[in-house]
């Protein structure tokens, strides 16, 4: 095996808040003890509900936020600190896609210009090889000079997005997190750019997070999955295992939702109860009041993520205790 | 539907005539008038403006082809006077203004940047700044200081400057929050590109604004320290400063008062007027 | 409610220390106090003497604290001209100064308020567009600039009124309305886009809706509602009576405290300016106290506790 491009181990992120001038502050935790790893021309897919953590799992994978705890790697290296010059530096190995290009871009410089940021910041090239790179970045990523003369607001969504991926890719980074890259995009166009994304991956040999709660389009660009919920990974695996068998119940009921192709019937989860509130965390596993085969163990135990097969782990206690008694939900 | 309203902002500029209103289009005239006269206040002055003349003292206006608007009670010529003031009192406030818009914006900034601490000491201090009426600060510092012409300008520079640092501080963690200004962090931009290049631009726009809306307020309030004699000192002289000396003779010569008066209430009307005017068309969001 | 007001109080008390802060920092920084004090060709005996007494050989922030205890003690010094407390000075000039800015407040309040919901009622015609253009122009005009003009038409030309001094109630008429019209201005304007914001908002639709006459509609709904916006501003108005008393006494030869201030600024009579600014400092917290309350009774949000975006 080789050595992962990116590491996290056992990181949590904790966000403070208080209510009102004289509140007391209130820690809300967003990760709580996760690890990962990414391997080069790897995509791994992490999905959950909003409020899962998986947004914060992917500011702290690039560095753009640390972890209070647990450490983030990156090439074996250990992630410097924030808005440090090393920090800085390192930014041209790990982009971004955010899921809002609009946002993402500034409204008063043309697109072109924009592209070729990351270049003048990190001091790449001379002024015509920029130009160049921002040529052959506009051409890679489908989108034609004279789009590259446009300010943000000319263009439609799909091609902002791919504006956004050409300024990510400019300084041929070895990581890219796309968060939520397609969600705010019309469906058609979400297949486009989604395809985009994988051909340059396998061109480039790209590690790359992709963090959506759409699991058609996980399970079409990942090889991995990391199914999240309340800041705690509940099942990991390859792509294709995890969305075809589930064994969480969280999962099982993600995947009964939203049927992808060529996975077993199953009958429909509902998921009932409360939508996951990072505030207020339930004790024990955390999906245990919304679970169909909650235990009174559940409600007092946390179930750790272990292994439960050939690069396949889940955290319940009804899996790991028996390995068949997952499958109670059929 | 973002993407629609954003999509047809570009194309307007193009169709909408540049119909300005009437008032408008005089207040844009009369400030053009007033930068001319500031700007070759030497060649337009037909006279010195401390050059007396004891033969022609208190000449009413229109009396005199050599003093078109008269003379002051020593004879000196208040067209004279009238358009090195101009120039005194524009000086003044274009440059306590640009002091008070560089000082507020850097404060907003660092406040956005750094939050906690810093923040909470801008905001207070801008507070403070609000709560106090600013002439009888100016006037305190004034006693405490003395008077010259640099600290003048510098202390008028600090009026206003928490209007840009709230403006300038509420846009850029707007900007940080959701945008391009995260964007372009994430990218390995140092805080100065980040600020200066990105997010600067694109509030300039409201900050030109209220540097329209705070300019006439500092020439009131320099006129209004100079009319009180605690201003810009003789041998200058200012708008503020003529009305002040004048005012003494306002039954026997009240012209030497009343030019530079109505060049006073002119001059913030027009700046007012335009002021509001691009605050509609440009930025309706602040005030 | 509670809590609401406490944090303002807090923030009062704040304001005040900052002041106080800023007084002592100014004078500091403006040179040593001897010297300017006692002069450049005071004896060196005559200034170590000072020195020593006013503790300027002590620490910073000992003399910082000492400083602030002493105006604790309500200790403001002595003025310089006459050898008077400065408090004493001040104290007895406050009258007049009382005498020409409640009626001033009054007189703002009378006409702006009125003028303003009149205008926002009939957006659009004739008495509209004049309140508007009134704005714009008492915006425009300096109280001095007003101040002369009034002088020059009552006094000079028509003879009716005094120009200055303060021998009569004949005396006091054209100052209260020199100060009193500034601000009037502002606040109708101010008066009309509250009261305009409130009648676009749905509940007035439904109000007339329902077939309530539209007068008890206004009258019901849009005032109370209009009100709470324009009870800030009187904190701003107090503020600009204040400024604007400096500049209208000063014209009229008026014996209070803004004209104190003006004759002790140009004789940079320290100790009464300094006076003067914890003053100015107190009137304007004790205001916007007064209008936080105000704000505290007239918006329900408040009332109960619950107050968005605190």
């Amino acid at each position: 095996m080789t050595a992962p491009l990116l590491s996290l181990d056992n990181v949590t992120r904790t966000y403070m808040s208080r209510k009102g001038l004289f509140g007391t502050p209130v820690g809300v935790q967003a990760v709580a003890g996760v690890s990962l790893e990414v391997r080069a021309g790897e995509t791994l897919g992490i999905v959950g509900e909003s409020g899962s953590g998986k947004s914060t799992m992917g500011r702290m994978a690039l560095g753009l936020e640390a972890p209070d705890t647990g450490r983030v790697a990156l090439g074996g290296a250990l992630m410097p600190a924030l808005g440090t010059a090393d920090w800085r530096a390192l930014r041209k190995r790990a982009q971004m896609v955010f899921q809002d290009p609009l946002g993402a871009l500034d409204r008063r410089v043309p697109v072109a210009r924009q592209i070729a940021e990351p270049l003048e910041i990190h001091g790449i090239g001379s002024p015509t090889e920029r130009e160049d790179r921002v040529r052959q970045a506009l051409e890679l990523t489908g989108l034609s000079e004279d789009h590259g003369r446009r300010f943000p607001h000319e263009l439609s969504g799909g091609q902002r997005q791919r504006v956004v991926i050409a300024r990510a890719l400019i300084t041929d980074p070895e990581l890219l997190v796309c968060d939520e890259p397609v969600s705010a995009l019309d469906v058609s166009i979400q297949a486009q750019v989604v395809n985009l994304l994988i051909d340059l991956q396998a061109e480039r040999g790209l590690g790359m997070i992709f963090i959506s709660h759409d699991l058609r389009v996980v399970r079409q660009i990942s090889q991995r999955v990391a199914v999240m919920y309340l800041g705690h990974i509940v099942e990991e695996g390859t792509a294709e295992e995890v969305l075809r068998d589930p064994q969480h119940p969280y999962t099982q009921a993600l995947v009964s939702a939203a049927p992808t192709p060529g996975a077993q019937r199953r009958q429909r989860v509902i998921l009932t109860g409360e939508p996951p509130n990072p505030a207020a965390r339930p004790t024990g596993c955390a999906f245990h009041p919304r679970c169909p085969v909650a235990q009174d163990r559940c409600r007092w135990e946390t179930p750790a993520l272990s292994q439960i097969g050939p690069g396949r782990s889940a955290a319940c206690h009804l899996i790991t205790d028996t390995p068949s008694a997952g499958m109670a939900a059929e | 539907m973002t993407d629609m309203l954003a999509s047809s902002v570009p194309a307007e500029p193009a169709r909408r005539r540049l119909d300005l209103p009437w008032y408008v289009g005089v207040s844009i005239f009369w400030v053009g008038v007033m930068l001319v006269v500031a700007i070759f206040s030497n060649w337009l002055a037909p006279h010195s403006f401390t050059a007396l003349d004891l033969k022609y003292r208190l000449v009413a206006p229109f009396q005199s082809f050599a003093h078109p608007l008269g003379t002051d009670e020593l004879g000196r010529d208040v067209l004279s006077r009238l358009i090195i003031s101009i120039r005194v009192s524009l000086l003044i406030a274009f440059g306590a203004t640009l002091i008070s818009a560089v000082l507020g914006t850097t404060l907003g900034f660092l406040a956005a940047h750094f939050r906690g601490v810093v923040e909470q000491i801008v905001l207070v201090l801008a507070d403070f700044q609000a709560a106090m009426p600013f002439l009888i600060l100016a006037l305190s510092v004034l006693a405490f200081f003395g008077n010259s012409l640099p600290l003048l300008v510098g202390l008028m520079g600090l009026y206003g400057w928490e209007r840009y640092a709230r403006i300038a501080r509420g846009l850029a963690i707007a900007a940080s929050a959701q945008g391009y200004a995260t964007a372009v962090t994430q990218l390995g931009a140092k805080p100065a590109r980040v600020y200066l290049r990105h997010i600067l631009p694109n509030i300039a726009s409201t900050l030109i604004v209220s540097m329209t809306l705070v300019f006439p307020e500092v020439i009131l309030l320099e006129s209004g320290l100079s009319f009180l004699g605690l201003g810009v000192q003789p041998p200058m002289t200012s708008l503020g400063n003529m009305v002040g000396y004048g005012r003494e003779y306002i039954t026997r010569a009240p012209w030497i008062m009343l030019t530079p008066s109505l060049v006073i209430v002119m001059t913030t009307l027009a700046i007012s007027l335009l002021g509001d005017w691009l605050r509609d068309k440009l930025d309706p969001t602040i005030r | 409610m509670i809590r609401y007001l406490a944090t303002r109080l807090l923030r009062a008390a704040l304001t005040i220390a900052l002041v106080v802060t800023f007084a002592f920092i100014v004078l500091r920084l403006s040179g040593d106090p001897a010297t300017i004090i006692l002069g450049p060709e005071a004896p060196p005996e005559a200034i170590e003497a000072f020195r020593h007494n006013w503790g300027l050989d002590r620490p910073v922030l000992v003399q910082y604290f000492d400083y602030f205890r002493a105006i604790l003690r309500g200790d403001l010094g002595i003025s310089m001209r006459d050898g008077r407390s400065a408090i004493e000075l001040v104290g007895e000039r406050i009258p007049a100064t009382l005498a020409l800015t409640i009626p001033a407040l009054l007189l703002q309040l009378a006409i702006g308020i009125p003028a303003g919901v009149y205008a926002a009622l009939h957006q659009g015609k004739g008495f509209d567009r004049a309140v508007m253009v009134t704005a714009v122009f008492g915006f425009a005009i300096p109280s001095f600039v007003l101040a002369l003009a009034l002088v020059l038409v009552f006094s000079v030309n028509l003879g009716w009124l005094p120009s200055g001094g303060r021998d009569s109630w004949m005396h006091a008429i054209l100052p209260i309305i020199t100060l009193g019209l500034g601000g009037a201005a502002a606040l109708a304007r101010f008066t009309r886009s509250a009261m305009l914001e409130v009648l676009g908002r749905p509940f007035i639709r439904t109000a007339s809706a329902k077939g309530l006459p539209w007068a008890a509609v206004v009258r019901g709904h849009a005032l109370p509602n209009a009100a709470i916006p324009t009870v800030t501003l009187v904190g701003f108005l107090v503020g600009s009576l204040i400024a604007g008393a400096v500049v209208v006494e000063s014209v009229f030869s008026w014996p209070g405290v803004g004209r104190l201030l003006v004759v002790a600024v140009s004789n940079r009579d320290l100790a009464v300016v300094q006076c003067l600014l914890l003053l100015v400092a107190a009137s304007m917290v004790t205001s916007n106290l007064i209008v936080d309350f105000l704000y505290g009774v007239l918006d329900p949000r408040l009332r109960h506790g619950a107050r968005a975006g605190a």
